[in-house]
């Protein structure tokens, strides 16, 4: 065996002079063979540990077949370091003591940096063999006087890279040999790879229980979820879905691995066709938000309804390709509905009260102005009269009857808007076609509105030859007082707002332009929604409910026209509807 | 050991420093096959981290391989050191390495090679 833990140039030296036969010759490879051999008997010894402990007990028979010794340890780098002693017996204190401070000594040599002798001794773990643990054993006994009388540490080499330190002590002198260092060196290596390998597999495990950890961790979270959550394949077909999406889904007896689109075809469920498209919408990639779907018994009150979201999931970090499905999120607003509903409902009868007495205001005041107009005619038409008609109390009666007219004329257009809410909310607004001339609507609205507006020029500019059109008149009306309120309340200067109509072959393009102060971009998005304002200004307030121009396109878009906005290019903006000549269905009734 | 500096005034530091990794390039070979190939290396950064206080210089074989130290490396990081500073500090790196190594394997390798790199040393000279 000595001669086989020769450097390995002797070895290559031995296989190039084979050639050569000779009774040395045949000696040596003999010798190579039984090395081998041994080789391979260690080795199987390491391949077949599964832990460390078992790595200890392989290194442990390697090193004994070699020297007998007092303790071998093995120091793992990382942080913190690792110290495992395997005594041959018992070791007193102080040679322990003694061993890890030549362990540290070693261990810095090897550059191993920040190593604290006092911290691995408090650290190590005594991984005695099992013989030593039987009781009545001479073998617990402690031996020795507690000096070291020979060491030798050993790197513990895996790829180039020193993963730690073997190190054998013995309380006897000159127990290491030179020639079995070579031995021992590959002994060591093979301990290197098996505690890498346990170290790799330890890791593994501890990743795989992580991963399943946090699996379990998500499916409990997606169980607990209010919201119905569900995931799709490429194909739209639901993969995976949680028993809120389960409870949603139960009518429409979904199929796993069917795509919604197809179960749509031929599905008794109204809505499903719609959840098949958001899906379809997120699959193209693009994301769905706030996509309303009821899903309830159209004979409730409020059905159930649910707001849902979906996105498309794409594989690792790449957006660029096709999603690899959709990940839904199925939100109940029901009783969000419900209590929009009940707020409709009081304002709808807020809206009534406050109609009758608006009506009384109306029709007194129309009254009042009436007679007064009469009185001045009168007045006028007395010969000894000498004051002029204007300077006459009266008139300055009359004009204040104007401004309570006009102002009564925008408050019913407000009450109207509120009565007008739950209708287009719920999608029942009707309208009631009639054929009239727009520029007489649009003419009566100027002069009404202009009355109470004294800061306000208001200009009516007609383009159109033929006007007549057949469209509800009231609705139309409520649609120009509603743009003209508004054009005035954000012109709070005054100004000019100009009404212009022009015929546009088949339809009537309305044109509302004020000097205003203009729309900020930050509410382009949402000026034609419900209740949006304008945010006031700290210098300045904008009243108003904000149902305006949300009515406003809710009467336009009935008609089938369109309504926009932009800003004009020094100041101001500008309002543009269009109407259709006639209505591109035939209305009922 | 004896070190180089004697008669240091007429050598080079590109001169210096070849003798030295010449004596560390045997260790290595003597090391190699008994301990593994890397032992030498971490030997020598173990040692340069020790002597780096007395001779700051050597900080560079802390982080670098002493086998990757060409003469561009010794003009770069050696600018202002005499050849006599430079001898002593590695002369010093040296004997840390030998101590480095007796703390390893005790009396097993470092006498013998210790005797070789020295009779290699005063060979340069």
């Amino acid at each position: 065996m000595e001669s086989s833990v020769q450097s390995e140039p002797q070895v290559e030296d031995v296989e190039s002079s084979t050639f050569s036969s000779s009774e040395p010759h045949e000696e040596r490879l003999t010798a190579i063979l039984q090395e081998m051999e041994y080789l391979n008997t260690i080795g199987k010894r390491f391949v077949a540990a599964i832990d460390r402990f078992q790595v200890h007990r392989a290194l442990l028979a390697a090193l004994r077949d070699q020297y007998s010794f007092s303790a071998c340890c093995i120091l793992l780098k990382g942080d913190p370091f690792e110290l495992f002693i395997i005594p041959s017996y018992p070791l007193s204190a102080s040679f322990l003591e003694a061993m890890v401070q030549r362990i540290a000594s070693a261990a810095s040599a090897l550059d191993f940096l920040d190593i604290d002798p006092r911290q691995l001794a408090k650290t190590a773990y005594l991984d005695a063999p099992d013989e030593l643990a039987l009781p009545g054993s001479q073998k617990q006994e402690k031996i020795g006087d507690g000096e070291i009388r020979s060491g030798l540490n050993i790197p513990l080499t895996v790829e180039n890279r020193i993963i730690g330190l073997l190190s054998l002590f013995d309380e006897k002198a000159s127990t290491f040999d030179t020639n079995l260092l070579q031995l021992t060196t590959m002994i060591a290596d093979y301990a290197a790879v098996a505690l890498e390998n346990v170290r790799l597999r330890e890791r593994e495990n501890a990743l795989w229980r992580q991963a399943d950890f946090e699996r379990q961790r998500l499916e409990l979270i997606l169980r607990s979820m209010a919201e119905g959550l569900l995931i799709t394949d490429a194909h739209g077909a639901i993969i995976s879905l949680n028993q809120s999406a389960q409870r949603y889904l139960a009518p429409t007896n979904f199929q796993r691995e069917v795509p919604l689109r197809k179960l749509a075809e031929t599905s008794d469920v109204e809505w499903l066709p719609r959840l098949a498209e958001i899906v379809d919408q997120a699959l193209s990639g693009e994301v769905a938000t706030n996509q309303e779907l009821v899903i309830g018994e159209g004979s409730e009150t409020v059905p159930l309804t649910l707001n849902i979201s979906a996105a498309p999931l794409h594989e690792g970090d790449s957006v660029s390709t096709r999603p690899i499905g959709v990940v839904a999120v199925l939100n109940d607003v029901t009783s969000s509905k419900q209590v929009e509903r009940l707020k409709d409902e009081f304002v709808s009868v807020v809206s009534h009260e406050l109609r009758t007495p608006l009506t009384a205001i109306k029709g007194y005041t129309q009254h009042l102005a009436r007679r007064i107009e009469r009185r001045i005619r009168k007045v006028r038409n007395t010969p000894e009269n000498n004051v002029p008609v204007n300077e006459l109390p009266e008139s300055y009666d009359l004009r204040s009857l104007s401004i309570i007219q006009g102002q009564t004329e925008h408050l019913e257009r407000l009450v109207n808007d509120l009565l007008d809410l739950s209708q287009v909310q719920w999608g029942k607004l009707d309208l009631h076609y009639e054929h009239f001339y727009l520029a007489d609507v649009l003419a009566e609205t100027v002069r009404s509105i202009q009355a109470s507006a004294e800061l306000h020029t208001l200009y009516l500019d007609i383009q159109a030859q033929d006007t007549s059109i057949l469209a509800d008149r009231l609705r139309v009306a409520q649609v120009i007082g509603n743009i003209l309120d508004n054009a005035i309340k954000y012109s709070p200067h005054g100004g000019k707002v100009t009404v212009r109509l022009e015929g546009l072959g088949k339809e009537f393009l309305v044109n509302i332009i004020d000097e205003g102060i203009g729309v900020s971009t930050e509410h382009f998005d949402h000026i034609f929604e419900r209740f949006y304002r304008v945010h006031n200004t700290a210098s300045q307030q904008y009243s108003g409910i904000g149902l305006g121009l949300y009515v406003a396109k809710a009467i336009i878009d009935r008609h089938g026209g369109r309504i926009w906005f932009s800003n004009n290019q020094n100041s101001g903006s500008t309002f543009h509807f269009t109407l259709p000549r006639r209505p591109r269905t035939i209305p009922l009734g | 050991m004896s070190p180089m500096h004697d008669n240091s005034s007429s050598v080079s530091r590109e001169q210096v420093t070849e003798a030295y990794l010449k004596a560390i390039g045997l260790i290595d070979e003597r090391v190699a096959p008994l301990l593994g190939k890397i032992t030498t290396r971490v030997l020598v950064q173990g040692a340069a981290r020790r002597v780096m206080n007395e001779y700051p210089f050597l900080h560079f074989l802390v982080t670098r391989p002493y086998t990757d130290i060409v003469p561009s490396v010794i003009q770069e990081q050696l600018s202002g050191v005499t050849s006599t500073e430079l001898a002593a500090g590695l002369h010093a790196l040296l004997d840390e390495c030998f101590a480095g190594l007796r703390e390893l394997t005790g009396d097993l390798i470092a006498p013998p090679l210790h005797d070789e790199v020295d009779h290699q040393l005063r060979q340069i000279q």
